[in-house]
């Protein structure tokens, strides 16, 4: 799968963009503040519908406009055309000329994979991340989960709502409960079903891009520990006073041990940074494997902060990814892109919102 | 901009409040009104005006009707044995296009949901109860929407009607008639296996 056309109006610093992409290794060259990070969340934005920079809308439209436009063509399994317009009164999403009325019809049309300073947060960060982390790839890779999720969350709102009265109706409250614990144990089992798949993954990644010896292993943590019917009566209590539901797939976790201790507690700076790069990693090659083509992986700058020897981590990712004619795109600045990962790749330079094709290869001339 | 009269923009306005109707719409149906014939618009103003008059709730089902009890409950030869619960008074229309249930209808008038604040008493149960008590009711087919807050009011309800005698059914949910495998959706699907029957050979 690949991007071959993007096209840009008024979307951050870039007033008017439109940029042929072939497959292969695409680097970003320029200055900082120059618009290179901008046509990864481009991408990100058309695969995925959010910033990765977790900014709403208004945010990405350029200085003094009333709306941006991203669009583009995507080569996969056939050839899709993705064009959406935000502005503060209007909001188009169209898939082949059509517009898109479900959002889980779309969803799946380009996928990626980011790497970016916010990784980290899959580490340090609070549960809800990595649940999100958890969420989003069970929805590229498992038809049904998506819809599931938003009823469930439905369901886990309704019943806030309701605890939140003064007196609830229990014969209400266990007509939600019964929603809940229905479509929950769905989610558990998806959840519990991914994991096992994921995690050596993670861990072989965790162990090409790491000096040391440490062994990640993932555990996936749920609330409900056997019957949610059982344990969800059990929290009754604790419920009254929160006001909340406590138990369920909403406040679920995803443990990430090093030899056996918490990653997040023990873990050095560095660690973290390679485990979050190994859980994406993973993400990536997970993707693969369901979808036999690679999706389009967006390299924000990490790279520059991991050393020559981790960074020979990621040529293997880099090389399926060429295989299967997939699509890189990764940003640095001129002083700190990896030499050692050019072959075939195209440079382009980023200059105050403009993208201009430099076809220079780098070691040692093209074949 | 506003070159346009008083009286019209007002009748923007109150164009605009109708459902499906936008702006644009609102303002090209006013300036054709104004620009129409006099009498054909005060047949129009008069049916609206009448139309609204007549048409009132079922003091029984709650089905729109221009007299109460409406000409459904009124109707001896359906099945008083056979009530279909739903929850908006077009429902009703729908079911009745499809020609196959000859038992009558209660209207539940929405549906239980505490995000927007419908609690139980907000709907037409307790009417409901009181009919159970007085006609000579042996089934309830829920027909309520399949999303969450339709399922958890579908459960309340099974549990709160329940009473001896008195068989309390759901509709089916699963695939369009007519139509394959393939158009169907996830969800749909493995609602629809979990629903299955055996046949009877």
């Amino acid at each position: 799968m690949h991007l071959a056309h993007l096209r840009l109006r008024d979307f951050r610093n870039y007033p008017r963009l439109d940029v042929d992409f072939a497959p292969g290794f695409h680097l970003l060259l320029g200055d900082n503040a120059q618009g290179k990070t901008n046509i990864l969340e481009a991408i990100y934005l058309m695969a995925t519908l959010r910033s990765f920079r977790g900014v709403g809308g208004a945010q990405m439209i350029r200085h003094g406009q009333k709306g941006y436009f991203a669009g583009g063509k995507v080569v996969g399994q056939g050839e899709h055309e993705i064009k959406m317009y935000w502005s503060a009164r209007e909001r188009n999403l169209s898939l082949d000329g059509r517009p898109v009325k479900k959002l889980t019809d779309y969803l799946g049309t380009l996928r990626t994979v980011v790497f970016c300073t916010e990784d980290l947060q899959l580490v340090k960060g609070t549960g809800r991340v990595r649940r999100r982390f958890l969420d989003l790839l069970l929805s590229q890779t498992r038809p049904g989960y998506l819809p599931l999720l938003q009823r469930y969350m439905q369901a886990v709102r309704s019943r806030n709502a309701l605890l939140r009265q003064r007196a609830p109706d229990p014969a209400l409250l266990d007509s939600f409960s019964e929603q809940l614990i229905k479509l929950g144990n769905e989610l558990i089992q998806a959840r519990r079903e991914l994991i096992p798949k994921l995690s050596p993954l993670a861990r072989l990644a965790y162990r090409r891009i790491s000096h040391d010896a440490e062994e990640l292993r993932m555990e996936y943590q749920p609330t409900v520990k056997s019957d949610f019917t059982v344990e969800l009566a059990q929290s009754r209590a604790r419920e009254q006073s929160y006001r909340l539901t406590l138990v369920g797939p909403h406040r679920d976790d995803l443990l990430l041990l090093l030899n056996e201790k918490s990653a997040a507690q023990f873990g050095s700076e560095g660690q973290k940074r390679t485990l979050a790069i190994a859980l994406k990693m993973a993400q990536a090659e997970y993707l693969t494997g369901i979808h036999g083509s690679a999706p389009v992986l967006l390299i924000d700058d990490v790279m520059g902060e991991l050393d020559a020897k981790r960074r020979a981590g990621f040529l293997p990712l880099l090389e399926r990814t060429r295989e299967t004619s997939g699509q890189v795109f990764m940003t640095a600045t001129e002083a700190n892109w990896p030499r050692e990962l050019g072959r075939e790749l195209q440079r382009w330079e980023v200059n105050a919102g403009t993208l201009q094709h430099a076809r220079v290869s780098v070691s040692g001339g093209r074949p | 901009m506003s070159a346009l009269p008083n009286a019209i923009t007002d009748l923007i306005s109150a164009l605009n409040r109708l459902p499906g109707v936008g702006p644009r719409s609102a303002e090209r149906i006013a300036l054709h009104l104004v620009q129409t014939d006099s009498t054909a618009v005060k047949q129009l103003a008069d049916a609206i005006l009448l139309a609204r008059e007549r048409i009132q709730f079922c003091a029984t089902c709650g089905a729109l009707t221009e007299e109460s009890p409406c000409p459904i409950c009124a109707d001896s030869r359906r099945d008083g044995s056979l009530l279909c619960l739903v929850e908006r008074a077009v429902d009703i229309l729908s079911i009745e296009r499809s020609g196959t249930f000859r038992g009558k209808f209660h209207v539940l008038g929405g549906k239980i949901s505490p995000l927007d604040g419908i609690e139980p008493e907000d709907l037409r149960i307790a009417e409901l109860e009181k009919r159970l008590t007085q006609e000579p009711v042996k089934e309830v087919i829920i027909a309520l929407s399949t999303d969450v807050e339709g399922d958890a009011t579908s459960a309340y309800l099974a549990k709160r009607l329940a009473r001896r005698g008195l068989k309390i059914s759901r509709i089916a949910y699963g695939l369009p008639a007519g139509s394959g495998l393939e158009y169907a959706d996830e969800l749909t699907l493995s609602r629809a296996l979990e629903g299955r029957r055996e046949m009877n050979q």
